[in-house]
């Protein structure tokens, strides 16, 4: 039994704890980040964003090379090699994390396995592959994530009934695959399979797919599914599960009859459950809300002093993007600094085909909290660089405060959306005008013009969309 | 169509709704006066920007109304009417039900533009979003422990940038430091806490006004004055008998001009005379660079009792014109004053201020100085009185005379002399000061003096 003495421990090396382990350890303090996996990085690195990225880039171009046709490419019929692809993915996920390992080296971040439990009194039980080791902390970072919800009656213990992390295993490509829950993960990961030949059939309980998203950047993605996949159910709930043979037997209710049908495999992507059911909790005093996570302050802050907590564990946005912030608050805080987690845009993205992404106020936001906005938008349709791209099925949206011409949110959906909400965000936390976005010249021919001809149309005077001149408008342009 | 306040001047974002001009129903023309406004001490009239017919009158007489609140609605003549004259043609939606547009209406967002005016500013927004900041600016601002929704953004669209927050800090660091050599250091910076407040229904009737801007104006003024400066008041005389005579000599002449000779307008003279010889009292105390501003120019402010209360326009180059002018000028201000058209720009920039309750009666009073000058003059009522004069008693017309000065600028023998220097200056007032042959000599000007005649006016300034 050996006693270490810590000043700051990172419980989880995702992208909130390593971030917050190298940047208190850049901020001269002396960090111990403890990870119960083998491999660093999180669910984002190994069961997440990266792998389903890695899939999504590799299975575009199968539906690329259909559509080449009418561009007059013709390729034959693709050969798709699954041990090889799982090869190159896997060979992306040990790269990053063999990276976050060296950079963890390079910062003096002492980096330790095992799984943490909470023993009372800043001690921290840490199992490890060489028996147990007490971590006496002075200031713990929690940033233990979340996994896949899968409701008991669906967990028959059949690997044919897959959540995310299975289903990014790519074991094999089932004939049909009903995926169960129409979020960002289920629409994602549905692509993949979908592209890769599958049957895809989506099971929505609510009416529309992409909860969150508004409803006129969702469409294009509820295009793609009618293309591509063989059903999107809406209003429709999986009651049971039941294993058939090399089957899944599925009943579900779905305009009001029941229906069984029967899968080769099952995707279940209801949402996300946080991981702090086996941390011993109970010997400190950090609270949780009614659905598990972890109660914080802006500061980061949980209801035990000693203690901060960050990333999926905390809820909300359960993005990478959102914990690597968390850990710049948690870490200003832990260091005398006044950073808080207030009024920060996070950007969404879903990488769909098309992607869509969007930051700041939505549409369907401003309608619900009767906030008077002035939407614009501007149709790919009219911009040149999508129609070389064969892909006019986007859109660019602004959400702008009338009075001021503030612009309060940015919506996108189209080819590459994800990247480049990146300036709707800076926008966005700059208090920037409608003005402001219309003034500044963007490179042609490129999607990225969308953003300044909807900023323009806000005026009356995009060159390729016709909108009518606001009052205001020629006062100085 | 609505008609909101428009921006009425510097320093003034907000006045109180004295006259209503127009009634519901009435058609109007562009630049009819719809209402008059008394912001600071003057009263503005605020005009139509369209031709129309009056829907409703959103303010009612003794509101408040600030820069861009809704004052009233016009049907436009231009436009047929329609069942939703809210509802404008722009592409904006408005998820609020119709009900809701009503608090939308009000100007909840307040222009950037707006000068700052103390730490009164409060950033509101009809999105409920907070103010519009880099986050660098607001990660300093949270560093410094600043609420960003009390600055003012002077950026496109509101945003507050770096400048706006040096300007806040600068603002707030110099409300918090100023007087402090002036006030005793236990006495708090700030104002005097109010008194509470007493129901004095309980021992018998009473009526309760509302204070107006002015009367509001009056008492901030009276008390940074009187709390922030040490006074002396200098007592003393003067014989009036000759200029009496003298004032009763040309009063005829002056009528003539359509001018009233008065004794102001001569005391005003003599003031000037004093002034030069004595330049501290014609100066301002600027404790913030610790220097005294001595001026080259003499403006005389002149109290003006008026149905509202006391205001105090300024006479400018009174050392440069002659007692015609003067007379002539004071009586067109003090009517202007009066009437309440005087603009605020006239009610500025005095370097002296002279207060003649001679008219009313009574005799020695103690004057409180106009900050930021340094001395008044007090002038009480003449009267006959039995002078001891090379050994003989003599009945002689008295003038009380008062003069309040700032006990940091002027030293009780320089104030004394002064005192003496103005009274031998009006004492020595002669003929050919008052005679109007000698103004009429002097190159002519064309000035407007009271309604209906036109005078000429010497000493072109």
């Amino acid at each position: 039994m050996s006693k270490i003495e810590a000043d700051i421990v990172v419980l989880g090396a995702g992208p909130g704890g390593y971030a917050a382990a190298f940047y208190a350890a850049t901020k001269g303090r002396k960090v111990l980040l403890i990870e119960r996996d083998d491999r660093l990085g999180g669910v984002c690195l190994n069961r997440g964003c990266i792998p389903s990225k890695a899939l999504l880039h590799a299975t575009a171009l199968l539906s690329e090379a259909k559509e080449s046709a009418h561009w007059g490419i013709e390729f034959g019929s693709p050969k798709i090699n699954l041990e090889k692809m799982r090869v190159w993915k896997e060979s992306i996920l040990s790269k990053l994390s063999d990276g976050i390992r060296g950079l963890a080296k390079r910062r003096n971040v002492e980096v330790m396995k095992g799984r943490g439990h909470f023993q009372g009194n800043n001690v921290l039980r840490l199992e490890t592959d060489e028996g147990q080791k007490f971590i006496h902390y002075k200031k713990m970072i929690l940033a233990v994530g979340s996994s896949p919800a899968l409701p008991a009656v669906f967990d028959l213990g059949n690997k044919r009934i897959m959540t995310s992390t299975e289903a990014l295993e790519l074991e094999e490509i089932p004939e049909t695959l009903l995926v169960v829950g129409g979020g960002y993960i289920g629409m994602e990961l549905g692509t993949v399979y979908a592209e890769l030949g599958s049957n895809v059939t989506v099971v929505e309980a609510m009416d529309s797919i992409l909860a969150g998203a508004d409803p006129d950047l969702a469409r294009p993605v509820q295009e793609y599914a009618k293309k591509n996949f063989k059903e999107v159910r809406l209003k429709a709930k999986v009651s049971k599960m039941a294993t058939a043979g090399k089957q899944i037997k599925v009943t579900m209710e779905y305009e009001g009859k029941k229906v069984e049908e029967v899968y080769d495999r099952v995707l279940v992507s209801v949402g996300r459950v946080p991981n702090t059911g086996d941390l011993g909790l109970k010997s400190t005093s950090v609270q949780l809300d009614p659905k598990g996570f972890i109660k914080v302050n802006s500061m980061q802050q949980t209801d035990d002093s000693d203690i901060y907590a960050i990333g999926d564990v905390v809820g909300g946005l359960m993005l990478a993007h959102k914990a690597s912030k968390e850990a710049r608050v948690a870490v200003d805080q832990l260091t005398g600094g006044h950073s808080v987690f207030e009024d920060v845009v996070i950007p969404a993205v879903v990488f769909t085909n098309p992607e869509v992404a969007w930051c700041g106020l939505t549409e369907a936001e401003a309608r619900k909290r009767n906030i008077p906005v002035d939407v614009v938008k501007f149709p790919w349709a009219a911009s040149g660089r999508a129609m070389t791209l064969d892909r006019t099925d986007g859109l660019t949206k602004l959400i702008v405060e009338p009075e001021t011409e503030r612009i309060l949110g940015v919506g996108m959906v189209g080819v590459g959306a994800g990247d480049m909400i990146a300036e709707g965000v800076l926008a966005v936390e700059m208090g920037a005008t409608a003005r402001d976005l219309a003034e500044c010249v963007h490179p042609h021919p490129t999607l990225s013009e969308t953003l300044q001809e909807a900023a323009e149309m806000f005026y009356g005077h995009s060159s390729h969309a016709f909108s009518r001149p606001r009052e205001h408008a020629d006062q100085s342009v | 169509m609505e008609i909101r306040l428009p921006q009425l001047g510097e320093g003034a974002d907000s006045g109180v709704v004295v006259n209503i001009l127009v009634k519901v129903g009435e058609a109007v023309k562009k630049n009819q006066t719809l209402i008059e406004l008394e912001s600071g001490k003057a009263v503005a009239p605020i005009p139509s920007t369209e031709d129309g017919t009056v829907q409703e009158i959103n303010v009612k007489q003794g509101d408040k109304v600030s820069v861009g609140q809704l004052i009233a609605t016009l049907l436009s003549s231009g436009s047929a009417p329609t069942s939703q004259p809210q509802v404008a043609a722009t592409q904006s939606f408005t998820s609020a039900p119709q009900q809701h547009s009503a608090p939308h209406a009000q100007p909840t967002f307040i222009p950037a533009a707006l000068p700052a005016s103390g730490g009164a500013y409060q950033y509101q927004s009809q999105s409920g979003f907070p103010p519009p900041a880099s986050p660098s600016v607001r990660a300093m601002a949270r560093d410094l422990g600043l609420d960003l929704s009390r600055v003012r953004g002077t950026e496109s669209g509101g945003r507050i940038g770096l400048a706006d927050l040096r300007n806040y800090v600068m603002q707030i660091q110099a409300m918090a430091t100023a007087n402090p050599s002036s006030a005793p250091q236990s006495q708090p910076q700030v104002a005097a806490p109010k008194s509470p407040s007493i129901d004095f229904s309980q021992w018998g009737a009473v009526t309760k006004k509302p204070l107006t801007g002015l009367r509001r104006a009056i008492a901030k003024q009276m008390n940074d004055s009187w709390s922030t400066i040490p006074h002396v008041t200098q007592f003393d005389e003067a014989d009036v008998t000759a200029i009496s005579q003298l004032r009763k000599k040309y009063l005829a002449d002056y009528d003539k001009k359509g001018v009233s000779l008065t004794l102001t307008a001569i005391i005003l003279k003599a003031v000037t005379v004093a002034l030069k010889k004595y330049p501290s009292m014609n100066s301002s105390l600027d404790l913030e660079k610790d220097e005294l501003v001595l001026k080259d120019y003499i403006h005389l402010g002149v109290a003006v009792d008026t149905e509202q209360g006391l205001i105090v326009p300024v006479i400018r180059n009174a050392d440069q014109k002659s007692i015609f002018e003067l007379a002539a000028e004071i009586s067109q201000v003090a009517e202007k004053t009066r009437s309440r058209k005087i603009s605020p720009d006239d009610l500025k920039g005095g370097t002296f201020t002279i207060s003649n309750l001679g008219g009313i009666g009574g005799g020695h009073f103690t004057p409180i100085i106009n900050k930021p000058e340094v001395a008044i003059l007090g002038i009480g009522r003449g009267v006959p009185k039995a002078v001891v004069q090379n050994g003989k008693i003599e009945v002689r017309s008295m003038m009380p005379v008062c003069v309040s000065y700032d006990h940091r600028v002027v030293d009780g023998a320089e104030g004394a002399r002064f005192t003496r220097a103005f009274i031998e200056a009006l004492e020595n007032i002669s003929d050919s000061d008052i005679q109007l042959s000698n103004a009429a000599t002097k190159p002519a000007a064309k000035i407007l003096v009271a309604p209906k005649v036109q005078v000429k006016k010497a000493g072109k300034k």
